[in-house]
This record gives C-alpha cells, structure tokens and sequence, in this order.
C-alpha cells in the first residue's frame, strides 16, 4: 500500500446494497472514463473507470450490489474476494439513507473485516423526504469511520468524499473500525479459535478474530480456504 | 398464517421466520427479519410472492414465502 501512494496511485472500490446508488456515484466520479468488463470466469459485470484528483491517479472499481459477504451468491464473494485480495487502499460503502438500518448490516460486516471503510450517505434527500434526521457526526462516531452524505443524482457530496477517500489512503483519516460483542459464551469460542487460527497462514491475508467468526458461521468459502492448506 | 397466503395490497407484520438458520440470515440480511411490516404487492400461483418491505421489493418464491410466518396488523 505503501508503494502504491508513493506513485500517487488509490485504488477505490465501490460496494453497496443493491439500488443504493453505486452505479450513480460511479458515474458522478469517473464520467466517461470507463470501461465495462467481466470478473473472470464469471458473469458478473466489472466496472472500472478512473480519475485523477490533487495529483492522485485514483482507479474506481464498482462491484457488485451486495446485501452482505457471506457466501451465498458468486456477487458476494466476489465482493468480499476484491475487499481482501484486491487490496484497495478506500473502500467506500453506499448506503442508502433512507433505508440505515438494513445497509448497516454491510458496513458492519466490513468494518469487522477491517476494511478501510468511508460511509458514503447516498440519498440524503429521500431520507429527508421521508422525515428522517440523521445526525452524520454521531453516526461517525459510533461505527469508527467517517461518513459522508451526498446526493448522487444532484451529484452532491462527491468532492467531500474524493477528499475524504485521499485522506484516508494517504493515513490522514484513521478507520478505528468496530469490535463488536457477541456476548460471553460467543466471544470464549471466538478467542479460542483466534489463537489458534493466529499461527497460521491465512491470518497473514485476513483478521484472526474475522476468521474465527466466519468459521462459527460456518460459510462456506473461508471453511474451504482452511481445508486447502 | 404463512405470508404465500396473504392476498395482494394486504399489509401484514412478520413474526416468525421457521426456517433454517442459513434462510433466516438470508432474508434478515435482506431487511426482512420478524417485526418488521410488509406489503404483499403479487401473489399468484404458480409465481412469486412479490412484497415491499422497508421500500424495497423482494420476489419470494412460494417455498420461501411458505416459511414466513405473519399477522394482519
């Protein structure tokens, strides 16, 4: 990542509930400038464009609408695969206003995979519209990553988050991100599968505490990961 | 009485998903977790259940539906 800003290069990825604006603020920040491909071996359209903003070469990245990164579908672990192996240096999270308490759910599910997350706060208007206050600054604050509102479709708010998103990758903006707490029987499983997934390779590539999640899930994908080494 | 028996413009409130813990996390993630009111838009078999739940719509397949427990409210 280090190498990556000393080339001035950010790699920004795009995630999102489904109809939450992704395609919107894609559009808003690169215009033009991109092109429409396919994940390999998949029938999932990529999209990536790119920008330069402040010096900064900054390469977009839209994927898939999500409603969380379990692997039920191929969007998911798609998603989930480019957070990881992809290495962004921002991921921004749209999220529509209107609709918190479901897009949250994802973010969540970021944030514990310590993802270097910035909330973008799509559809500020309808969330207004529909007599919600939301206050962004405690909203922040709680979830430890900054948040930014915007209306994409009155391409409100996309400097802020450029800015935003270059002040992350540059280490300016920290993500505290989350812990959150399962409750005590939960946690003891947790803390035991922690140490001994901490010795081995794949917690190099992924957060021990994440993984010992995933495995009492039981998904899927990460269980098939373990069984592979 | 399960949501596949609900009739189209019917506005009901969930109460029980009986379902596996995989379906369950499924719709929950999908914002359709019990409590939460639903409006019944299409239902007709064979088809989908098409419902709005927190301004969004989700198509059910009837099994699915079949699994969503609900109450008139």
């Amino acid at each position: 990542m280090a190498g990556n800003i000393a080339k001035k290069k950010i790699t920004l990825a795009l995630v999102g509930n489904p109809n939450s604006g992704k395609t919107t603020v894609f559009n808003n920040l690169t215009g033009a400038r991109q092109h429409v491909g396919n994940w390999p071996g998949v029938t999932v359209e990529k999209k990536e464009g790119s920008l330069s903003y402040e010096g900064y070469d900054i390469k977009v990245v839209d994927l898939p609408g999500v409603y969380s990164l379990t692997a039920y579908s191929l969007d998911e672990v798609i998603a989930r695969d480019f957070v990881i192996d992809g290495n962004p240096d921002v991921v921004v999270d749209i999220v529509d206003a209107s609709n918190l308490e479901r897009n949250l759910y994802l973010a969540v599910q970021l944030l514990e995979m310590g993802a270097p997350l910035i909330i973008a706060l799509n559809m500020m208007d309808v969330a207004e519209s529909r007599g919600y206050r939301i206050d962004v600054n405690a909203l922040a604050r709680e979830i430890g990553t900054p948040v930014v509102p915007m209306v994409a479709t009155r391409n409100q708010g996309t400097r802020e988050l450029l800015q935003t998103a270059v002040e992350v990758a540059k280490g300016n903006i920290k993500v505290a991100g989350l812990r959150l707490q399962y409750g005590r029987e939960v946690e003891e499983e947790i803390a035991k599968l922690e140490k001994i997934i901490s010795s081995n390779s794949l917690s190099k590539k992924y957060p021990p505490r994440w993984l010992a999640v995933k495995l009492l899930e039981e998904d899927e994908e990460i269980i098939k990961k373990f069984k592979e080494l | 009485m399960p949501l596949s028996m609900v009739s189209p413009g019917e506005v009901v409130q969930v109460v029980a998903v009986r379902a596996g813990w995989g379906l369950q996390r499924r719709l929950a993630e999908m914002g359709l977790n019990p409590g939460v009111k639903v409006r019944v838009m299409n239902s007709q078999r064979p088809g989908p259940v098409v419902i709005d739940v927190r301004g969004s719509r989700l198509a059910l397949g009837q099994g699915v539906a079949h699994k969503i427990m609900v109450a008139l409210s």
